[in-house]
């Protein structure tokens, strides 16, 4: 064939050096490298990702969240683990089986087992379900055979479908995975894409086949409701009942399917549907707003001879609006009492008292021209209502009193207000139909006048999330400012940034600077029902640790705790903290993102003292660093040994090339600015070198030149790092790739940048640490650093007078720029610590350096 | 010279897509429906990456890969599935598998990790074949 001649032709044109040859080792080496730094890069924003996530803020998530992020996590550092593996064989498998443990840990935490279902029964007839069922029937199957059999009330017969009998359809039909590999290949934030998800997970269930153990309990069950044995069965209402639907803490209302007037002969048929709609998009979304689990939503259905209501409706034992207002109000049509339910036909209305004659207070009758009705052939069918009885009431004094007597018992039994539905039939005969806790929304109570205060110690213009709430003052300055935000505290900053917004599930209220109603955080603020208040002037009279009230609504910020005006705000809206997700995703945090190996020289920095991923990650990094200087030391081949560099002079830098960091062999011990191809050297050295040192003097008094000239570690003193290259100021390259481990008397900085083609996979992190001054001063100088870089777009992490400062995924121009401003930072920063104590001067060197990057970027 | 990848999955619709968007990278695509085809398909071409999806009819994914690597052990696999498992990623990881992406993938991360996968192939190979013409001039010699 042509094309493997051809293929055979190029690959012997493409000859690359032997293997015992240093054109291949390095080649092959510094890829492993790459790949190991490419996979150390999505780590850290993967953990980055899942720690934003369980901070509580920014969009909701599930557990498909959860364990894509995981799991991709999980591969990359496998990838770390065997790249380093391929640098230093056999040196550090011990961290294959670590990392196998730490993975068994986060896959427990993220497998709990859904609700057990084992021992339950396919089928329960209504007659034996109670309040304790709930396990096996749902929540609202078990609140109506508890009506039934407890209180003695009347409901339609009939029985329930358990979850079991919902985990065997999916068990017979291998559905679980095919049902989580849908959800994990698409985007639900996206509407147009939750709505095709739902649609084709509803689909896999519609068309999946009744486990014949399940059809053969259903079967039997419908015949036993039959009227006479062996005559025809009763038609159904096929009605959704999953397992924590209409508990107290979550409602699902409506977002499941029922089916009512279901012919004997197409219950199966129902059932499915029924059981699909488990993944309809409202529940689907809902179920993600309140982090509940999939595989803890397990459908349950009940099935209930169908009523052919005269009329029928809900009653609430209290306002549902106003929980203060403890009146009973009964909605009554017409029919069926679904066009109640779904607020799909007008009702009427009555509110009555509570105590013995369940008095009529108000009525409210309206004209019904239509109602509900079930169709002879299935289902259910809107048929007009004749003139006399559209205008008539559709419910005589003493029948609201036995639906407000039957929904007081209920609330008596149950213990909290009740939303009830039930229908009269023909024959005068009350049914209850369905029961469940009332949700209530709490309603916005006008401030007393003596609670507002006089003098407010801030005003704001704009109410961008309205509520008041007291909580402590945190200013936010910087991204380390975040780590230390306390929960329940008072976020003052003066941009209100999108990212922040990370911080709200925590946030008691937003005090901002500038910002306006339509920005991003204020958006998140309102979902979240957390007061924020913006353009705010003079933030300085904010003081750390301070206790504020922020009202929001009357834009204004008090010192103190004032309770009248928190008290009148309405409560936060519900977030993810404590869900069933958001626990899966900190258990499985506890092995991902603690880092326990800080100091690469101390005796613990070993394999075996990892004990989370992001150890993993630390140790693989460095090792990998060190595994290439060492093995370039160690094989000294001409064109890979390390060069010094000549620029005017020799300079005290040396340069050790990885792969294709010079431009050709370099012959000599010296090589040039000009045989350097290496892309983020060049912008680091154009940094370092763009602006002569101005002062404090150097230490010498000799100036700029010997300042770069001299650039080297002095071997008398003392060097935290026991590191081989510490010696020297060493780069490693290559076309684009640095490494530079550099010190400055006695400070201490890493740059290492990735800069290609591939925006994605490039990265620039900056350490630094160290400085001749005391450590208030040294961490007086990492803060004005950290403030520098973060304004250019790094993410800054401190710990004492020790910083690493990271800027990713951005395009090569880009990473050359925040290169030239790094450059510029290790060159001028190095004596600021002896100006640190002297405000006006930090303030001077600041405009200075603010000014000098402008330049420079 | 155009990189060879061979597309696994049984999802056709996602296969015949992914296909047309590689082959626009000027990637030399074929593609196979299940992994009875797929190692028939290896058998007769030289492939150089093959992209499976983890979760098939015929064969799982990660007895796939196993079956791959042991015949053609220069072949890089890349796991690409909606099957968010720690689990079977780990397994496939250990059985050699280059790397192992969750659906849906952006083109761009999908067509790096093909060059990667490519680029360990070729400097595997060249690391063999330098080290067979080393002990072809300097070991002991035919026997």
């Amino acid at each position: 064939m042509l094309g493997e001649r051809v293929l055979g032709w190029w690959r012997r044109r493409r000859r690359t050096p032997a293997a015992g040859e240093p054109g291949t080792l390095f080649a092959a080496r510094y890829h492993s490298l790459r790949l190991l730094l490419a996979a150390n890069n999505r780590a850290l924003e993967l953990m980055a990702e899942l720690e934003r996530a369980a901070g509580g803020g920014g969009e909701p998530f599930g557990m498909a969240f959860v364990r894509s992020h995981c799991t991709a996590l999980s591969v990359a550092v496998y990838q770390m683990v065997r790249h380093l593996d391929e640098l230093a064989p056999g040196r550090y498998r011990d961290l294959f089986a670590h990392l196998r443990d730490m993975q068994e840990h986060i896959r427990a935490a993220l497998e709990l087992p859904g609700p057990d279902t084992a021992g339950q029964r396919l089928t329960l007839p209504l007659d034996e379900i109670d309040g304790r069922a709930a396990a096996a029937v749902g929540t609202k199957m078990a609140n109506l055979g508890e009506a039934r059999n407890a209180l003695g009330l009347e409901t339609p017969p009939g029985f329930a479908i358990t979850a079991r009998a919902f985990q065997l359809l999916l068990e017979h039909n291998q559905l679980s995975a095919d049902l989580a590999s849908l959800i994990q290949s698409s985007e639900q934030e996206r509407p147009d894409e939750l709505f095709a998800l739902s649609s084709r997970l509803q689909q896999l269930i519609i068309s999946a086949d009744v486990p014949p153990a399940v059809a053969d309990e259903v079967a039997r069950r419908q015949a036993e409701l039959a009227p006479s044995p062996g005559s025809v069965a009763p038609r159904l209402a096929v009605r959704s009942s999953a397992l924590g639907e209409d508990s107290v803490h979550a409602s699902f209302a409506g977002q499941y399917r029922s089916e009512l007037n279901v012919r004997p002969e197409h219950l199966l048929t129902a059932y499915l549907e029924v059981a699909a709609s488990t993944y309809t998009p409202q529940a689907m979304h809902y179920r993600l707003q309140r982090g509940l689990r999939d595989e803890d939503t397990l459908m349950a259905v009940g099935c209930l001879a169908m009523v052919d209501a005269r009329c029928g409706g809900v009653a609430y034992t209290s306002n549902p609006a106003d929980p203060s207002d403890r009146r009973v109000f009964v909605n009554a049509v017409w029919g069926l009492p679904r066009a109640v339910v779904d607020g799909s036909a007008p009702s009427d209305l009555f509110v009555l008292g509570r105590d013995d004659g369940h008095a009529v207070l108000d009525r409210r009758v309206v004209g019904k021209p239509t109602a509900l009705a079930c169709d002879p052939g299935e289902g259910v069918v809107r048929r007009p209502v004749p003139d006399e009885l559209a205008e008539a009431s559709s419910l005589d004094d003493h029948s609201a009193h036995r639906v407000a007597a039957m929904a007081l018992t209920l609330e008596a039994h149950f213990g909290c207000p009740q939303d009830v539905e039930w229908a009269f039939t023909d024959d005068g005969r009350l049914l209850l139909l369905q029961c469940r806790p009332l949700r209530q929304g709490a309603a916005a109570e006008e401030i007393p006048e003596s609670v507002a205060p006089g003098t407010a110690l801030l005003r704001g213009e704009v109410c961008a999330s309205p509520g008041a709430a007291a909580g402590p003052v945190h200013l936010l300055r910087r991204d380390s400012d975040a780590l230390a935000f306390p929960e329940g505290g008072v976020l003052v900053l003066e941009h209100p940034l999108p990212r922040w917004a990370a911080l709200l599930g925590r946030t008691a209220a937003v005090i901002a600077g500038e910002g306006a109603i339509a920005g991003h955080l204020a958006t998140v603020a309102r979902e979240f029902g957390v007061p924020a208040l913006f353009g705010v002037k003079g933030l300085d009279r904010l003081r750390q640790g301070m206790e504020v009230t922020v009202d929001a609504d009357g834009r204004a910020v008090y010192e103190g705790r004032i309770p009248g005006l928190v008290a009148a705000a309405s409560p936060r809206s519900p977030h993810l903290m404590g869900t069933p997700v958001h626990t899966a995703l900190t258990t499985a945090l506890t092995h991902i993102s603690p880092l326990r190996l800080l100091d690469p020289d101390g005796p613990d920095f070993k394999p075996r003292h990892c004990r989370t991923l992001h150890d993993v990650t630390r140790f693989c990094h460095e090792q990998a660093v060190r595994e290439m200087f060492s093995f370039a030391r160690r094989h000294p081949f001409p064109r890979h040994a390390s060069k010094q560099l000549y620029h005017e002079v020799p300079m005290q830098w040396w340069v050790l090339d990885l792969d294709d960091g010079f431009a050709h062999e370099v012959p000599g011990p010296y090589v040039r600015l000009d045989d350097i191809t290496s892309r983020p050297m060049l912008a680091l050295w154009e940094g370092m070198t763009a602006i002569p040192w101005e002062g404090p003097p150097a230490m010498t008094g000799r100036g700029f030149a010997s300042v770069l000239f001299e650039a080297t570690a002095n071997p008398a003193l003392a060097t935290p790092f026991r590191s081989p290259y510490a010696q020297r100021n060493y780069f490693m390259i290559s076309s684009s790739f640095m490494n530079l481990q550099s010190r400055f008397g006695f400070h201490f900085s890493t740059v290492e940048a990735l800069v290609g083609e591939r925006d994605p996979e490039n990265y620039l992190s900056f350490s630094f640490k160290g400085g001749a001054a005391d450590l208030e001063r040294r961490r007086a100088r990492v803060g004005l650093l950290a403030d520098v870089l973060e304004g250019q777009g790094f993410s800054v992490k401190v710990i004492e007078d020790a910083a690493t400062a990271r800027i990713s995924a951005m395009s090569a121009e880009a990473m050359e720029s925040r290169l030239r401003v790094v450059g510029y930072l290790v060159m001028h920063t190095r004596q600021l610590d002896m100006v640190m104590a002297d405000p006006a001067a930090v303030r001077r060197y600041r405009d200075k350096l603010l000014a000098d990057i402008r330049r420079v970027a | 010279m155009a990189i060879t990848v061979l597309l696994v999955d049984d999802e056709r619709t996602f296969v015949e897509t992914l296909s047309k968007r590689l082959a626009l990278r000027r990637l030399q695509v074929l593609t196979a429906f299940s992994a009875a085809e797929a190692l028939r398909v290896l058998a007769e071409r030289a492939v150089d990456v093959v992209v499976l999806d983890v979760r098939m009819p015929d064969m799982d994914g990660i007895a796939t890969t196993r079956a791959i690597r042991e015949t053609y052990p220069l072949v890089e696999v890349i796991l690409l599935t909606g099957h968010a498992s720690l689990e079977a990623s780990l397994e496939g990881m250990s059985l050699g598998a280059f790397d192992y992406l969750l659906k849906p993938v952006a083109i761009d991360e999908l067509m790096f990790k093909i060059e990667d996968a490519h680029q360990k192939k070729t400097l595997q190979e060249d690391k063999i074949r330098r080290l067979a013409e080393q002990a072809g001039t300097t070991g002991p010699g035919p026997e």
